[in-house]
């Protein structure tokens, strides 16, 4: 059985307990049954001031720091609708703070420091302000697979969601094959079409997280 | 700012007034339970109001409201079992609202498709008195070793209330509220008020430190009594369940203070004391470098 990830990667798990410590000082890091969970109250803070605080917990994935992490309000305050980017059915009051994905690519996706000032300080910026009537601060993705379609398409600069899957299956390749047919739908071979943007866009999305984002748009799950 | 000034404004700031929005929304939510349990079981059980707002240590960031359900020891009416009662209670109030069913009590969040699982601060104890007198009763223990609790809504109430240590209290739940740690409000009471027995005249921040430091420094789970049935209830198993959690945090909180001082556990007072504005939310939206989109899985 592997090993959890507090356990395997001992000098992680350090630093993440470091960087809470040091940051947030409301927040504790809990060990139950082998998951690790962050519990406490999130401030949002601008030039030192706190704005608005929620109660959280986030839990981390076993695999940690290949999946994102699970943030949840647990002070009751934020509704789980799927307008206020909360899951409720099956996933117990998930907040959907990104698409993992777009997280995941991120060079620092293994601080939570990171983690915390950035989705999910920006998520509660905006709950905060949805709260009072006003829009999304810095937009919404839209529900369910449009939603992933959006943020693939955006890291791939296509639109069209056939041209979407056929890049992302190319990119979870390793090595990729330069007579593969293109995946723009030319019907030419890689080499002779976009093999320039391809191995651009391999450098940007390693074949790991390609695969993960194929893999969700092709199970129906959307996790 | 001096320590106890501090400690005081930061009380200040959690006060919630008789009409704030918080409070009236908790009143007319009260009522509407109130009815749907009357309309179901008439005029037979006792309907009281406990809760902090009863005992006197309501903060803002706690406002729950206990309210008690008691049917007469000698009646059915509710079910012939302390189980069948707090089924029953359940099935009447389900139907307005999402329950979540807590050992004793019946939490009451939103099952409105728009604010589905929103809190609403109420928690409905269903239970029946011991005997005619109507002051101690049995309540329900869904999921624990024994499985019903004698308790007494009035002692617990007079025990908190006359406590002599309601700020402190105050403090420290607020100290345990913001860092989520599991465990039941009214034990966390007990063992404050029995770590402060003999601390009345102390200041505020040496009644928080002395806590904190009798929960770091205890090996064992501090025992807690119940006062309403101090040989029969053990409630040893709540504490000891949440004791790690308790510890360690009491010991970061000590550390916390020695090397950054009491801002660091309660915040700034004078910036937690104001509402977010909507213009300093959005000033603060608009200072972020790394916008990204929230999502849903949930088409």
């Amino acid at each position: 059985m592997r090993k959890p990830w507090h356990k395997s990667n001992a000098e992680l798990f350090a630093k993440t307990k470091q960087e809470i410590e040091t940051n947030y000082p409301e927040l504790r890091v809990a060990v139950e049954n082998d998951t690790v969970f962050l519990r406490g109250s999130f401030t949002i803070e601008e030039n030192g001031e706190i704005l608005d605080r929620y109660l959280i917990e986030i839990q981390f994935p076993d695999d940690y720091a290949e999946s994102i992490p699970i943030l949840r309000e647990v002070g009751g305050r934020i509704p789980w609708t799927a307008d206020r980017h909360v899951s409720n059915n099956p996933l117990q009051g998930e907040a959907c703070v990104i698409v993992p994905e777009e997280w995941l690519l991120r060079p620092d996706k293994d601080s939570i420091r990171s983690f915390l000032s950035g989705p999910v300080r920006n998520f509660f910026i905006g709950q905060s302000l949805v709260e009072r009537g006003k829009p999304w601060p810095f937009g919404e993705r839209d529900h369910g697979f449009k939603g992933l379609y959006q943020a693939y398409g955006e890291l791939i600069g296509v639109s069209d969601p056939e041209t979407i899957r056929r890049y992302l299956d190319l990119l979870s390749r390793d090595p990729i094959k330069k007579r593969a047919l293109c995946p723009c739908g030319n019907g030419k071979r890689l080499r002779d079409c976009h093999l320039e943007l391809v191995l651009r866009l391999q450098k940007k999305i390693p074949p790991s997280i390609a695969h993960r984002a194929f893999g969700r748009l092709c199970s129906g799950s959307q996790r | 700012m001096e320590t106890n000034e501090y400690l005081r404004a930061v009380l200040a700031a959690q006060q919630l007034k008789d009409d704030s929005a918080e409070l009236k929304e908790l009143q007319s939510e009260r009522a509407k339970v109130e009815e749907i349990i009357r309309k179901k079981f008439g005029s037979v059980p006792t309907i009281r109001y406990g809760g902090s707002k009863a005992k006197g240590d309501l903060i803002k960031e706690s406002y729950d409201l206990d309210l008690i359900c008691y049917f007469p020891f000698d009646s059915n009416a509710g079910g012939e079992t302390l189980e069948n009662i707090y089924r029953n209670v359940r099935d009447c109030v389900s139907a307005t609202y999402y329950v979540d069913e807590k050992t004793s009590a019946l939490r009451l969040k939103s099952n409105d498709l728009k604010e589905y699982m929103r809190d609403f601060h109420i928690d409905v104890i269903p239970g029946r008195f011991t005997d005619d007198k109507k002051g101690d009763c049995f309540i329900y223990q869904k999921s624990a070793e024994k499985c019903r609790l004698k308790t007494n809504l009035d002692v617990h109430i007079s025990h908190i209330k006359n406590s002599g240590v309601l700020d402190a209290l105050c403090l420290l739940k607020l100290w345990k509220i913001r860092r989520v740690i599991k465990l039941k409000n009214f034990v966390f009471e007990l063992i404050v008020v029995d770590l402060l027995r003999g601390k009345k005249s102390s200041s505020l921040a040496d009644q928080l430190t002395h806590v904190w430091t009798k929960l770091k420094d205890s090996s064992e789970p501090i025992a807690v009594e119940d006062p309403a049935n101090p040989a029969g209830n053990d409630l040893s198993p709540y504490v000891k369940a949440a004791w790690s959690e308790l510890s360690g945090a009491a010991a970061a909180t000590l550390t916390s203070i020695e090397n950054s001082g009491w801002e660091n556990i309660f915040g700034t007072v004078s910036k937690t004391s104001t509402a977010p504005s909507i213009e300093r939310m959005q000033r603060a939206a608009a200072a972020v470098i790394s916008p990204n989109k929230p999502w849903c899985p949930n088409a």
